[in-house]
């Protein structure tokens, strides 16, 4: 089989899976929380045809050997878990995080991480309103400070306020203040091995121990991270970017095109050789 | 039988080699740290033609003949690529400007002597370890750290620091709380050091490195790697990749370049072979 055909056809589907990453990217440039995905190339295996020691010749520049690649093949990175600008929406259950740190919610059974911070209140099965993502998965927090986190319950009539470290406090009509919870905020320190998953949430995937890939995080000064109600993170998807890549990954799909076209000429010169 | 034939054959072949190489840098033209290959054409070696039949007379010389090309080697063009801004804490690109004392060399890398000997500009790589354990060398920075807190490579070599032992961070270090000084030594944010490091091996023989696929060269024998110092000329850049060498416009001269000279070939085989048919259907028809 023709080398350039392979090569050709193996990075026209490499340069493919970039473009559906561009447009996932795209298609999410207003998601808040959203965290842009990242994919780089990679030259594949390349073969060595053998060459005797005869075929050594003055004037040979390189070891012995004819080297051919196969193309190359597309690897996608962790998320950029840059920080999205903060939008103020005024909404008392919208929250945004400053610096380093992901929410905690529990989803199906297992802790899922988000950068969305655009949660809604919702009943739970036995009647308790509790603090919950846009897709309904419980915002886990600490009560007392410590335990297991659990879901973050809202007694009825009370108005959320929530301070730069995380304490989520409700406040009665009266002006009494109670205790509700601190949210759980874990840092992600290893982001390559989160592995996105739909609504938005990051999970740790299976095997991995989640204390090798996210620390606990504490919000306040000293780790530079802060809960800011009232605000929603923007995707950090820079659209020019996008863009700009999108050209640069169009052209070179072309050019792997033409070379593709110019391969399939080369195998019907070949074919027709007899007129 | 007519000598040309397999002559123009062995062109097509050759040319066939050429646009598989001009294919494959193409292919990799956003592969980060990618080095383009040249594909070298050598004529097969000369024959000398002589008369023969005639008894009374030595023979009589006519002159060299090659009967042929072949792809004798494809070469990487081990020059900078350009670097392009990441801001991401586990990119890493090498800028490399190494002189030799004496020496100037071209914007392909070369230096061609008055006697000419052809000497190419040394370049640094990053260090790494592949699946087998053998040492191997890229200029792809776009590193991560596994689970265990190795760094990786982003096909899963582990990168090597000075002590040439595997990079291990302790648990829960993250990448963005590294900083890579000068001296190609990891601090943290404050700049106290932490006892890593990233091996940068200069390489002065670049043409003896080996495509291995996978961003990696391999060197064949340990001729001309020491480490690399700042002193060299080597600068290692945290939040850059260094991109793809390859040239989109010269690849696409090349490339239909290649495609036409398989055709000219291609067409010197069908005249040949009408030649032939009329040798063989015409001569001595009546």
């Amino acid at each position: 089989m023709n080398g350039s055909i392979i090569n050709a056809s193996v990075t026209m589907n490499a340069l493919q899976q970039r473009l559906d990453l561009l447009a996932e990217n795209i298609a999410n440039v207003n998601t808040a929380g959203y965290k842009r995905k990242q994919g780089t190339f990679e030259d594949l295996l390349t073969n060595a045809k053998q060459q005797p020691e005869a075929f050594r010749k003055d004037g040979r520049i390189g070891p012995m050997g004819y080297n051919q690649g196969w193309g190359a093949r597309f690897l996608q990175l962790g998320p950029d878990m840059t920080q999205g600008s903060l939008k103020e929406t005024g909404t008392a259950t919208d929250m945004a995080i400053e610096g380093n740190a992901l929410f905690q919610v529990a989803a199906d059974g297992k802790t899922a991480y988000t950068r969305s911070g655009a949660f809604q209140l919702t009943v739970r099965g036995n009647g308790d309103t509790i603090l919950a993502t846009e897709a309904g998965y419980p915002v886990l927090g600490t009560r007392g400070g410590a335990g297991q986190p659990g879901p973050i319950v809202v007694p009825a009539g009370v108005t959320l306020q929530i301070s730069g470290e995380g304490v989520v406090e409700g406040v009665h009509a009266d002006g009494t203040r109670e205790n509700l919870g601190q949210l759980s905020l874990a840092s992600p320190a290893r982001p390559e091995l989160l592995t996105p998953v739909e609504d938005n949430l990051f999970v740790v995937p299976d095997g991995l121990a989640a204390g090798d890939v996210l620390t606990a995080a504490a919000a306040g000064p000293d780790s530079g991270i802060a809960v800011r109600q009232g605000y929603v993170e923007q995707s950090n998807v820079n659209v020019v970017d996008e863009m700009t890549e999108l050209l640069n990954v169009q052209r070179a799909y072309q050019l792997s095109a033409r070379a593709l076209t110019s391969a399939d000429s080369m195998l019907g010169m070949a074919n027709n050789m007899r007129g | 039988m007519l000598r040309g034939l397999y002559t123009a054959a062995a062109g097509m072949v050759a040319q066939q080699r050429v646009h598989d190489t001009v294919t494959t840098n193409i292919a990799n033209l956003n592969t980060t740290g990618y080095k383009q290959s040249n594909a070298l054409n050598r004529s097969f070696p000369d024959m000398l033609l002589s008369m023969t039949g005639k008894n009374d007379e030595p023979s009589r010389r006519i002159g060299r003949l090659s009967t042929g090309v072949l792809a004798e080697e494809s070469i990487a063009l081990q020059v900078q690529g350009d670097l392009n801004k990441t801001d991401r804490a586990s990119d890493f690109a090498i800028a490399s400007n190494i002189e030799v004392p004496g020496t100037v060399f071209d914007a392909s890398g070369k230096s061609v002597a008055q006697d000419g000997t052809v000497t190419y500009r040394p370049q640094a790589y990053f260090t790494v370890q592949d699946a087998d354990g053998q040492t191997r060398y890229t200029r792809g920075g776009q590193f991560h750290l596994a689970a265990d807190g190795s760094l990786l490579t982003a096909d899963g070599s582990a990168v090597l620091g000075k002590n040439n032992r595997p990079v291990t961070f302790p648990a829960g270090t993250s990448m963005d709380s590294l900083k890579l000084n000068g001296a190609y030594d990891f601090t943290d944010a404050d700049g106290a050091a932490t006892g890593r490091s990233l091996l940068v091996t200069r390489v002065d023989r670049v043409q003896d490195l080996v495509r291995e696929g996978d961003g990696k060269f391999r060197l064949d024998g340990q001729g001309g790697a020491a480490p690399a110092t700042a002193a060299d000329g080597v600068e290692v850049r945290q939040g850059y990749t260094e991109r793809s060498n390859v040239d989109a416009t010269q690849a696409m001269v090349d490339m239909m370049g290649a495609l036409r000279a398989y055709e000219a070939n291609q067409k010197v085989v069908q005249y040949y072979d009408k030649s032939l048919e009329k040798a063989v259907n015409e001569v001595g028809k009546v």
